[in-house]
C-alpha cells in the first residue's frame, strides 16, 4: 500500500517507514503539515499515518481540513501517550484510529491494516461471513452450515473483531479497546481467557477455523479448507 | 492625613463620618429654618389678632377706649409682649410707647427705639382707623432672634459632637480594619518568604474576616497538599524509575557484550525490550493518575448503571480468574445509577480485581458485591487470603506502595493509587476492612438522583452497556 508518513521527528519517521517497508508497503515520508498537503495532492495514497502534534499546522488541523473538503483518506493518529481527551478529540476531527506514542511496531501495522481494510469494506453491514460460517449482528447468533453455534456476548464480540480483520492479526490492545471497551491495559488474562473459551466453542462446533496467537502481536483468524 | 487617606479603610470610615456630619447639619440647618418660619407665623397671627381686638375697642369707645386698652397690655396685664403705637394723619405718636416713625400700611419691618436695648427692628402691622389716624401693633424681632439663636446654638454644639464622634469612630473602625488586614497580609508575606506551614490567624468572632481567613486557610491546606503530593511524586519517580533504567541499561550492556551469540543477543534484546515496556506502562500509569487528579475529566461525566458495569466486568473475569486458580463471584444486583466516567469506574473495578488477585495465593475465593444504600452505592471485592496489616490499610493507596518490596509480584505499585485518585474524582469514599481472613477493600459513590436519570430517558441497564463496549 501507498502510505503517507507525516512526522516531523526524523528518527521516528525512519523508523516507521523502515517497518511499513519490511510490511510490504511503499512510505512516502513527509516533516510537515504543510508538505503533506502538497503531496496528497499528486497521488492518490491507500492510508495516512499522521501525527498529532507538528510544527506549524497541526496533525488535528490539517485532518479537519481533509474532512471538510471531503477527502476521506484512512488515517490513523499519532497521539502523545497520555491523551485520554486527546483520543476523543482526535476521533471527532475524523481520524479512524489512533496509535499513542511511544508504540510498538506491530500495533501501528496491525491498526493501519485494520482502518485501510474498514474503508475498501465499509463495515456497517450486518452479516458477516467466512465460507459457511455467518455472523449475524442483527440477531446476534452465529451459525456454521445453517447450525447455530451458542457464543456468550463477548465472545461474539471477539469473534466479531477477529472475522472483520480476517487473515490479519488484531492486536490485545485493539481487542480490549472494541470489545471491552477499556483502553488501559488490566493485568488479568481476559482476552486469553476468552480467546481459549472462544476456540473451543468454534472446535466443538467443528468449524474449520483457527485463532492462531502471533507472538508478541495478538491473535488473527484463520479459515481453513 | 494624606497617609490615612491612602488607606482604603480609614478612608471609608472618613467619608463615612463626614457624610453624617454633613447629614446632622443638613437636618439642623432644616430644623432652624422651620422653627424660624413658624416663629414668625405664629408672632404675625398674633399681632393680626390683637390688632383686630383694639380696631373693635376703637370702633366701640373711641380714641380714649382705644388708649385704655393700649395702657393696660403696655401696663404688663396681658400675656403678650407686643407693642403698640397709634399716629396721628401728620406723623405724631398719639398714643402707645412704641418710639418708631409712622409706617405704611400693612406689614413692615419697623426701626424703634427700645427703651432699655437701644435701636432696634419691630415686626408692625398697621391699619388706619376710621378718623385717618393709624394704628401700629408690632412684636421685637429680637424675640425671635433669640429663639433662632438658641435652637441653631444646641445644633451646632450637637454637630461637633457628632463630627467629633463620627471622627473619632472613623479613626478607631480603620484601625481596626487594618489591623484585620494586617493579620492576612503579615501572613501572606510569611508564606511568600517560605512558611508554608503558616495560616491566616482567626480573631474568634465568626465575623466576615474570619470567615475570609478560614477559605484563604482551606485553600493554603489545598495548595499545600498539592505540593506535597508532586514532591513525593518526583521523589517517588526518581526512585522507582531508577530499578528499570538501571535492568534496561544493563540489559543493553549485556547484548553488546556478549559477542557473536545472535541467540543470546536476541534473549538479551527481548528483555530489555520488556524494561522499556515497562518503564512506559509506569509512564502512562503515573500521567493517567495526574490527568484524573486534574480533574479535567469531569466535563465528560454522565449518568451511567455501575451495576451494568460490574456485572459486566465479573462476566468478563469469571473464567480468567478462574484459569489463574481462583475464584470470583459476582453479586451485583440491578440499577445502581452513579455519575461519573464509565471507562474510569471500569477501570477501578478492574484494578481492584487485578489486585486481589495478585496479592492472594491459588484457590483464593474473591467476590465482587455492589449494594445500594441510603442514596449511596458501594462497590466492595473481598477475598479470603491472606489479608493486610491493619495498620497498613490506609498506606496501600498511597503511589508506589508495595507491602512486599520484594519483587516476586508484577505491577507497578501505581493500581490502587489510581483507584484511589478516581473514587476523590467521583466524591466518593474509599473503604478498607479486615474480612477476617483476607482483605475487604472498594468505594462508595454517591447515588445518582433518578429524577435526572428519568429526564435523560435513561433506563437503568441500559446506556451504559454500549458506552463502554465501544
Amino acid at each position: 500500500m501507498q502510505i503517507l508518513v507525516v512526522e516531523d521527528d526524523p528518527d521516528l519517521r525512519l523508523f516507521i517507514e523502515n517497518g511499513l517497508r519490511r510490511a510490504g508497503h511503499v512510505p512516502h515520508g513527509v516533516a510537515s503539515a504543510e508538505h503533506a498537503v502538497e503531496d496528497l495532492g499528486k497521488q492518490p495514497f491507500d492510508a495516512v499515518i499522521l501525527d498529532r502534534m507538528l510544527p506549524g499546522m497541526t496533525g488535528l488541523d490539517l485532518l479537519r481540513q481533509w474532512r471538510k473538503q471531503g477527502n476521506h483518506v484512512p488515517v490513523l493518529l499519532l497521539t502523545a501517550l497520555d491523551g485520554i481527551d486527546d483520543r476523543v478529540e482526535g476521533l471527532d476531527a475524523g481520524a479512524d484510529d489512533h496509535v499513542g506514542k511511544p508504540f510498538a511496531l506491530n500495533e501501528l501495522l496491525s491498526r493501519l491494516q485494520a482502518i485501510t481494510r474498514r474503508a475498501h469494506a465499509p463495515g456497517l453491514d450486518s452479516r458477516i461471513e467466512e465460507g459457511e460460517l455467518v455472523l449475524d449482528l442483527l440477531r446476534r447468533e452465529l451459525r456454521y452450515k445453517g447450525r447455530q453455534v451458542a457464543l456468550q456476548p463477548r465472545e461474539m464480540r471477539l469473534l466479531e473483531e477477529l472475522m472483520r480483520h480476517s487473515g490479519a492479526s488484531v492486536t490485545r490492545a485493539m481487542l480490549l479497546e472494541r470489545v471491552w471497551g477499556f483502553t488501559f491495559n488490566p493485568q488479568t488474562s481476559i482476552v486469553e481467557t476468552h480467546i481459549s473459551r472462544l476456540r473451543s466453542k468454534l472446535g466443538d462446533s467443528g468449524v474449520p477455523a483457527s485463532i492462531e496467537a502471533v507472538r508478541g502481536i495478538g491473535y488473527r483468524l484463520v479459515m481453513h479448507g | 492625613m494624606a497617609r490615612l487617606l491612602r488607606s482604603a479603610a480609614y478612608r471609608i470610615a472618613l467619608v463615612y463620618a463626614l457624610g453624617f456630619a454633613v447629614a446632622t447639619a443638613l437636618l439642623g440647618l432644616a430644623v432652624v429654618l422651620f422653627a424660624h418660619a413658624a416663629f414668625m407665623h405664629q408672632l404675625e397671627a398674633q399681632i393680626v389678632e390683637d390688632s383686630g381686638a383694639l380696631v373693635a375697642e376703637y370702633r366701640l369707645e373711641g380714641h380714649e377706649g382705644l388708649n385704655f386698652a393700649i395702657g393696660e397690655r403696655e401696663a404688663g396685664n396681658t400675656t403678650n409682649e407686643l407693642l403698640y403705637a397709634v399716629f396721628a394723619p401728620d406723623g405724631r405718636r398719639i398714643a402707645g410707647g412704641l418710639h418708631a416713625r409712622r409706617p405704611p400700611n400693612g406689614w413692615s419691618d419697623l426701626d424703634f427705639h427700645d427703651t432699655l436695648e437701644g435701636p432696634d427692628v419691630a415686626r408692625a402691622w398697621a391699619v388706619d382707623l376710621d378718623d385717618g389716624s393709624r394704628l401700629v401693633v408690632g412684636a421685637d424681632r429680637s424675640v425671635v432672634g433669640r429663639v433662632d439663636r438658641t435652637l441653631g446654638g444646641i445644633f451646632l454644639a450637637a454637630f461637633a459632637i457628632v463630627l467629633l464622634l463620627s471622627l473619632t469612630g472613623a479613626l478607631l473602625l480603620g484601625a481596626y480594619l487594618r489591623r484585620r488586614l494586617a493579620g492576612i497580609s503579615g501572613a501572606a508575606d510569611r508564606i511568600m518568604t517560605g512558611d508554608i506551614n503558616r495560616r491566616v490567624p482567626e480573631s474568634g468572632t465568626g465575623d466576615e474576616f474570619d470567615a475570609l481567613a478560614r477559605s484563604l486557610n482551606q485553600m493554603l491546606e489545598r495548595i499545600t497538599a498539592l505540593l506535597e503530593n508532586l514532591r513525593q511524586l518526583s521523589g517517588d519517580i526518581a526512585h522507582d524509575l531508577r530499578t528499570p533504567l538501571a535492568r534496561l541499561r544493563g540489559h543493553l550492556e549485556e547484548s553488546l557484550e556478549c559477542g557473536g551469540d545472535a541467540a543470546e543477543q536476541r534473549e538479551r534484546l527481548s528483555s530489555a525490550l520488556e524494561q522499556a515496556d515497562r518503564l512506559l506502562a509506569l509512564f502512562a500509569a503515573i500521567l493517567r493518575i495526574s490527568e484524573i487528579e486534574g480533574g479535567r475529566r469531569k466535563a465528560s461525566f454522565q449518568i451511567i448503571d455501575l451495576a451494568e458495569i460490574a456485572r459486566d466486568i465479573g462476566d468478563s473475569y469469571v473464567p480468567a480468574v478462574e484459569e489463574g486458580g481462583r475464584t470470583l463471584r459476582a453479586e451485583v444486583p440491578a440499577g445502581a445509577l452513579v455519575q461519573g466516567d464509565p471507562e474510569l469506574l471500569a477501570q477501578a473495578i478492574v484494578n481492584l480485581l487485578d489486585n486481589a488477585q495478585l496479592h492472594t495465593p491459588c484457590g483464593t475465593a474473591i467476590r465482587l458485591c455492589l449494594e445500594t444504600f441510603d442514596d449511596r452505592v458501594r462497590l466492595t471485592i473481598s477475598d479470603n487470603g491472606p489479608g493486610v496489616p491493619v495498620e497498613a490499610h490506609q498506606a496501600i493507596f498511597r503511589r508506589f506502595m508495595r507491602l512486599d518490596r520484594g519483587r516476586t509480584v508484577a505491577g507497578h505499585g501505581l493500581g490502587l493509587n489510581l483507584v484511589a485518585a478516581i473514587v476523590a474524582m467521583h466524591e466518593g469514599q474509599l473503604e478498607v476492612e479486615d474480612n477476617a481472613p483476607g482483605l475487604r477493600i472498594g468505594f462508595i459513590l454517591p447515588q445518582a438522583p433518578h429524577a435526572v436519570a428519568a429526564t435523560e430517558g435513561l433506563q437503568p441497564g441500559r446506556g451504559s452497556v454500549t458506552k463502554i463496549a465501544r
